[in-house]
C-alpha cells in the first residue's frame, strides 16, 4: 500500500491506522484520547489531519490508511483547527486561581502542557469555564478532582478495557457530561480496587493518589517517633525516572541514602519481608498440597487483586493464600520484633512504606491488619520529598539498607515484576521439597509481560501447574477459565496492574509497555547481582525464625503473619 | 404543480389503501426494486440527501442472514415537523416504504424509531402496525408473497443528536445515546454489527410513492441533480405556517415564503433558514434563488431537513442566535471535544454578546475560528453542523457594525 505523507511516498504492506503510519514516518501527532492499551476512540480529535479529496478533516487514530492516499499531518486547516480545540480544551480546565498548574499533581507530567507546547498555543481567547464539580475524596488510596478532567474516557476504558473493573462511567450528555462512579457514589464507595491505572492514564490532574507526605513529615520532625521506611522492590528501578534518568536505572542506593537524608531513623527493605512472605507462602502451598487443601492457591501480594476478588469472585476467597503481603509482614515484624530488639514500645514507632501501588494505602487500613504500617507513600510522592529537600538524587554517593530488616535475596528483589513471586516461590519449594540444590535458578517461562503465562514445573516427579497472571482483565479471565473447569492450576500468581508492581498505578508517569520492560530488564538484573538469590537462605530471615518465629506457619506467625478476607459482593 | 403526497391518500384508512407501491415491488426483483428508485433520483431526506437506490444497493449486495432498516423518525430539528406531519396523516404510506425496502435490500427486520415527545405520531404508527401485521401485511409470507417482514417500532428518549443514525442505533441498542466512528457505515456494520439501512421517514414514503408508479413521475420533477419533490415545513413569522409540498426548481425561497405560507408577518422578512437551524441563514436579498439542493448549496446554505424558519426584521436577532446556541450547547452527545467544548463556549460567549447587545470584532473572530474547527474534526454531522446558522448570521448582520 502506498501512501504520500506530507507530499513524501511510504509504503506499508498491510493497513494500518494513520497515526501508525505517520510514527512509523517519525510524523508525531498530537493525541489526548489516544493511548496505546487502549482501544481508539477518536474524541479529542487533535490528532485530525487533511486527506485529499475529502470534505472534513480525519482522526488519523481511527483512520485507516488506503492505497494512494495522500495526507497531510500540519497543513494551515489543520493546524488552525488544533490550536483552537487546545484553547478550548485548556478553558474547560479548571484554569483559576486555586485550580492552577503550580500545584497540580501532574505539574511534572502533564499531557495537556505538553501539547498545548507542541500545537503552539499562544492564547486562550476564550473565557475560563469552571464545572463547579466537588472533589472526590471518599477513597483512601484515590482523590478524583473533576475540575481537572476533560473528560477524555482515558480512565474510563482503562478501568473497562483493560483491567474489567468498570467503576468508572460517563453520565450526562453535552456540556454536563462528566466522568462519574456509579450513583456518584464516589471511589471508595463502589467496587474500586484501588489499583490506579486511572491516574496513570489521566492526561491531566484530575486523578492523583491520596498524598500522606504531610503525614510523614510530621513523623520525621516529631523527635518522640522512631520512623523507619521500608521500600518495595519496584520502586528501586523506577524512581531516577523522576529525576529525568533513562527508565530502567537501578538507584537503589542512591534512594537509600537520600531516604536517610530525609531523617528516618532505619531504612529498611521491603524484599525481606518478600523473602519471608516466600517462606510462608511456598510451605502454605506444600502444606495444602500434601493435605489435599484448597487448589489452586492464589498469591495474596497485591492488594488491588485481592479487592477484586473480593468483590467479584467470593467464592474463591478460600483460594486466596491467607500470607499478608510483604508490606504488611514487614510491620507485623517491624512493630514486634524489631521493636522489642531496640525496646522501644510499638507506639513510638512509626512505619512509613514507599510502593509502587495506591491499593496498598488502602490496604494498610484494612481493619484485619490495621497498625501494622502507618502511612504509605507512592514512588511519585517520595520523589517529591526528595525534590522538597533539595536531594540530588542521580547524585547522591549510595548507601546500603540497615540491618536487620534491610538484608534480603534476590528472590525478594524479583517480586517486583509479574511473575516474581511464582518464580521466587519455585526456587523455595524446590529445595524444600527435594533437599537438592536447585541448579538453574531462572524459570523463564514466567517472565515477560504477556497477560497469562502457565508453566509445568517437575519437582520429585510431581508435575506443578502454575500460572502468572497480570492486569485485573486477565484475572477475570483466568478466574472464569477456573470456574468452567477450563484450565486447573496447583498455584496461581496474580498482580492487578499491567507487568506487575513495577507497572503499578504509584509509579512515575508515564509508565508505558516500553518503560515496564526496561524496569523489568532492571529488577533481574538486581536479581541476577546479590549473592543470595532463595530467600530460603536469607541469613536474616534464617535469625528472625530462629529467634522470634520459630518455622514457618507457626503460631507466632500466624498471629503476626496471616490474615483474613471479606466477601464483598 | 404535481402534488405527489398530499393530493390524494389524506385521511385515507387501512381499508381503503392497498399498498399499491408494495404490490408492484414485491412482483419485481429486488435488483429492479432499487433501478426504480436510482432512477427517480430520491435523495435522503433528513437532511445528507445521500442517493438512496445507492444505499439500498449497498446492503442487498452484502450477503448476510441478518440485516436491518431503520426508519430515522426522531425529527428534532427545530423548525422542522413534516416526518411527524406524515407519520400522522400517511402512517400506511411510510410503514409501506420500509417494508418496500426490507424487501429491496434482503432484510426481514426493520425497526421505525420515533422521537419520544410524538406522543400522537406514536399511538397512530403503533396502531397502524398493529393492523399491518393482522392483514397480513407485516409478518411471515407477506401478501402471500415468499418475503417476510418483522417492524418494531423504538421510543426514542428525546435526544437531538439521535437523529444522527450512528447515535439513533446506539439508542437502540440501548447505549448512550452518542455518535460511532465512521467507517464502519452502518451499510456495513450498523445496527448489532450487521449492514443497515437508515433512512428519514420522508425518504420511505417517497420511495413508496415512487413504486406506485409504472413510469417514473419522480424522475420527470425537479432539476438533475434535485429531483422530484420536497415537503417543506414553515413556520416562525409567517401568515400561513405549515407543511407544503414543492416541487424542486418550480419555486424560489421567497415564492415558497409569499405565495405558500402567506408571507411575512411584520414589516419585512429579516432572514429566512431553509432547512432546519443547522442550514445558513439567506438574508432578505438573497430569497431568490431557486429551491434545490444545488442552488441553495451556492448560496452557502442547505436544503437540510426541509424546515423553513422566517424571521422578521422586528425580531431581536442575537435572542434567536442565543436561543440557538443554548440548544447546540445542551444537545451535544459530549462525545467529542470539538462538538461538547465548542458549542459550549459559542454558548457562553453568545450569551456576553446577547447582555451587551452587540458582538465585537474580536468575538467574531473566535465565534468564526470555533465554527471552523468543530465543522472541520466534529465526530459526526451534529457538530459539523451545529456552528453554521450561528457563523453565517454573525457573519451576514454584524461584521460591519460591530465596534472594536
Amino acid at each position: 500500500m502506498k501512501v504520500k505523507i506530507n507530499n513524501r511516498e511510504y509504503e506499508f504492506d498491510h493497513e494500518i491506522s494513520i497515526l501508525d503510519a505517520t510514527k512509523n514516518a517519525h510524523i508525531k501527532i498530537p493525541t489526548l484520547c489516544y493511548s496505546e492499551k487502549l482501544e481508539p476512540f477518536g474524541s479529542c480529535r487533535l490528532c485530525s489531519v487533511e486527506i485529499k479529496g475529502e470534505r472534513t478533516l480525519k482522526p488519523a487514530c481511527v483512520t485507516k490508511i488506503t492505497d494512494g492516499m495522500e495526507i497531510f499531518t500540519h497543513s494551515q486547516r489543520v493546524r488552525k483547527t488544533r490550536k483552537t480545540i487546545m484553547e478550548l480544551i485548556i478553558a474547560s480546565h479548571g484554569i483559576s486561581c486555586n485550580l492552577n498548574c503550580l500545584t497540580c499533581s501532574k505539574s511534572g507530567s502533564c499531557e495537556i502542557k505538553e501539547i498545548a507546547e507542541e500545537i503552539g498555543v499562544t492564547e486562550i481567547r476564550v473565557p475560563p469555564i469552571y464545572n463547579g464539580l466537588p472533589e472526590d475524596r471518599s477513597s483512601y488510596s484515590i482523590v478524583r478532582e473533576p475540575q481537572k478532567c476533560i473528560v477524555c474516557n482515558r480512565c474510563v476504558r482503562k478501568c473497562s478495557e483493560v483491567q474489567s473493573v468498570n467503576i468508572l462511567t460517563i453520565a450526562n450528555r453535552g456540556p454536563d457530561t462528566y466522568v462519574t462512579t456509579f450513583m456518584d457514589k464516589g471511589m471508595g464507595n463502589v467496587d474500586c480496587t484501588n489499583c490506579g491505572q486511572c491516574i496513570l492514564e489521566c492526561p491531566t490532574g484530575a486523578l492523583h493518589e491520596v498524598y500522606q507526605m504531610d503525614q510523614v513529615w510530621n513523623a520525621l520532625s516529631d523527635e518522640s517517633k522512631f520512623v523507619i521506611v521500608q521500600t518495595a522492590p519496584a520502586v528501586r528501578v523506577a524512581i531516577a525516572e523522576e529525576f529525568e534518568a533513562e527508565p530502567g536505572k537501578i538507584a537503589t542506593g542512591q534512594m537509600v541514602a537520600g531516604l536517610r537524608l530525609l531523617g528516618f531513623d532505619k531504612v529498611f527493605d521491603t524484599n525481606f519481608s518478600a523473602d519471608l512472605t516466600i517462606m510462608e507462602e511456598a510451605n502454605e502451598f506444600l502444606e495444602r498440597f500434601k493435605n489435599n487443601g484448597k487448589l489452586p492457591l492464589f498469591t495474596s501480594c497485591s492488594p488491588g487483586w485481592v479487592k477484586f476478588l473480593e468483590h467479584n469472585y467470593p467464592d474463591f476467597i478460600d483460594n486466596l493464600s491467607s500470607c499478608k503481603s510483604p508490606q504488611q509482614m514487614f510491620g507485623a515484624i517491624a512493630k514486634t520484633y524489631y521493636a522489642n530488639k531496640l525496646g522501644i514500645s510499638k507506639e513510638d514507632m512509626v512505619v512509613v512504606s514507599i510502593m509502587p501501588c495506591t491499593a496498598k494505602k488502602f490496604e494498610r487500613v484494612r481493619p484485619e491488619m490495621k497498625g501494622d504500617v502507618d502511612y504509605v507513600l507512592t514512588t511519585r510522592e517520595l520523589a517529591k520529598m526528595f525534590k522538597l529537600a533539595g536531594i540530588d538524587l542521580l547524585n547522591v554517593p549510595t548507601e546500603d539498607y540497615d540491618e536487620p530488616l534491610g538484608i534480603s535475596s534476590g528472590a525478594g528483589a524479583i517480586f517486583g515484576a509479574t511473575g516474581g513471586v511464582m518464580e521466587a516461590a519455585l526456587r523455595t519449594a524446590y529445595e524444600v521439597i527435594t533437599g537438592e540444590e536447585l541448579e538453574k535458578l531462572d524459570f523463564e517461562a514466567v517472565r515477560g509481560i504477556e497477560g497469562i503465562k502457565e508453566a509445568t514445573v517437575e519437582i520429585n516427579g510431581i508435575n506443578l501447574k502454575v500460572a502468572v497472571v497480570n492486569g485485573l482483565g486477565n484475572a477475570r479471565k483466568v478466574l472464569e477459565m477456573i470456574k468452567n473447569g477450563e484450565k486447573e492450576y496447583h498455584f496461581v500468581e496474580f498482580m492487578a496492574c499491567p507487568g506487575g508492581c513495577i507497572g503499578g498505578g504509584g509509579q512515575p508517569i508515564p509508565t508505558n509497555n516500553e518503560i515496564i520492560l526496561k524496569r523489568m530488564q532492571a529488577i533481574y538484573e538486581i536479581d541476577r547481582s546479590l549473592p543470595i538469590r532463595k530467600s530460603h537462605e536469607n541469613p536474616a530471615i534464617k535469625t528472625l525464625y530462629e529467634e522470634f518465629l520459630e518455622e514457618p506457619l507457626s503460631e507466632k506467625s500466624h498471629e503476626l503473619l496471616h490474615t483474613t478476607y471479606l466477601a464483598r459482593s | 404543480m404535481e402534488k405527489i403526497f398530499l393530493k390524494k391518500d389524506l385521511g385515507k384508512s387501512l381499508e381503503e389503501y392497498d399498498f399499491p407501491g408494495l404490490k408492484n415491488a414485491l412482483n419485481m426483483e429486488p435488483q429492479q426494486v432499487i433501478n426504480k428508485i436510482k432512477e427517480s433520483g430520491l435523495r435522503g431526506r433528513g437532511g445528507a440527501g445521500f442517493p438512496t437506490g445507492i444505499k439500498w444497493e449497498t446492503v442487498l449486495s452484502i450477503e448476510d442472514d441478518t440485516k436491518f432498516i431503520i426508519c430515522n423518525a426522531d425529527e428534532g430539528e427545530p423548525g422542522t415537523f413534516k416526518d411527524r406531519f406524515l407519520l400522522e396523516n400517511l402512517p400506511f404510506k411510510v410503514l409501506e416504504g420500509i417494508i418496500i425496502s426490507g424487501y429491496a435490500t434482503g432484510s426481514k427486520y426493520g425497526y421505525i424509531y420515533i422521537r419520544g415527545e410524538y406522543v400522537e405520531a406514536i399511538k397512530i404508527v403503533k396502531k397502524a402496525i398493529e393492523k399491518l401485521y393482522e392483514k397480513n401485511i407485516l409478518g411471515e409470507n407477506i401478501l402471500n408473497s415468499d418475503f417476510s417482514f418483522d417492524l418494531k417500532l423504538v421510543r426514542g428518549a428525546g435526544a437531538y443528536v439521535c437523529g444522527d443514525e450512528t447515535s439513533l442505533i446506539n439508542s437502540i441498542e440501548g447505549d448512550r445515546g452518542k455518535s460511532r466512528i465512521k467507517p464502519p457505515l452502518p451499510v456495513f456494520e450498523g445496527l448489532y454489527g450487521k449492514p443497515t439501512v437508515v433512512n428519514n421517514v420522508e425518504t420511505l414514503a417517497a420511495a413508496a410513492e415512487i413504486m406506485n408508479y409504472d413510469n417514473n413521475p419522480y424522475s420527470e420533477m425537479g432539476t438533475e441533480k434535485s429531483r422530484g419533490t420536497k415537503l417543506v415545513s414553515i413556520s416562525g413569522d409567517v401568515n400561513k405556517p405549515g407543511v407544503y409540498e414543492v416541487e424542486f426548481g418550480k419555486l424560489t425561497v421567497r415564492d415558497i415564503v409569499q405565495e405558500l405560507a402567506g408571507g411575512v408577518k411584520g414589516e419585512k422578512i429579516g432572514f429566512v433558514i431553509p432547512g432546519g437551524i443547522s442550514t445558513e441563514a439567506l438574508t432578505e436579498e438573497e430569497l431568490d434563488v431557486p429551491y434545490t439542493y444545488e442552488n441553495l448549496q451556492k448560496m452557502g446554505s442547505n436544503i437540510g431537513s426541509g424546515g423553513m424558519i422566517v424571521v422578521s426584521s422586528q425580531r431581536n436577532y442575537l435572542e434567536i442566535v442565543k436561543n440557538v446556541s443554548d440548544f447546540f450547547r445542551d444537545e451535544t452527545c459530549g462525545t467529542c471535544f470539538p462538538c461538547r467544548e465548542g458549542n459550549k463556549n459559542i454558548s457562553k460567549i453568545v450569551s456576553d454578546i446577547y447582555k451587551r447587545g452587540y458582538p465585537t470584532s474580536k468575538e467574531i473572530e473566535i465565534i468564526s475560528d470555533i465554527q471552523y474547527a468543530v465543522s472541520s474534526a466534529a465526530r459526526c454531522g451534529f457538530g459539523e453542523s451545529s456552528l453554521n446558522l450561528i457563523l453565517s448570521l454573525f457573519e451576514k448582520f454584524y461584521t460591519k457594525k460591530v465596534e472594536v
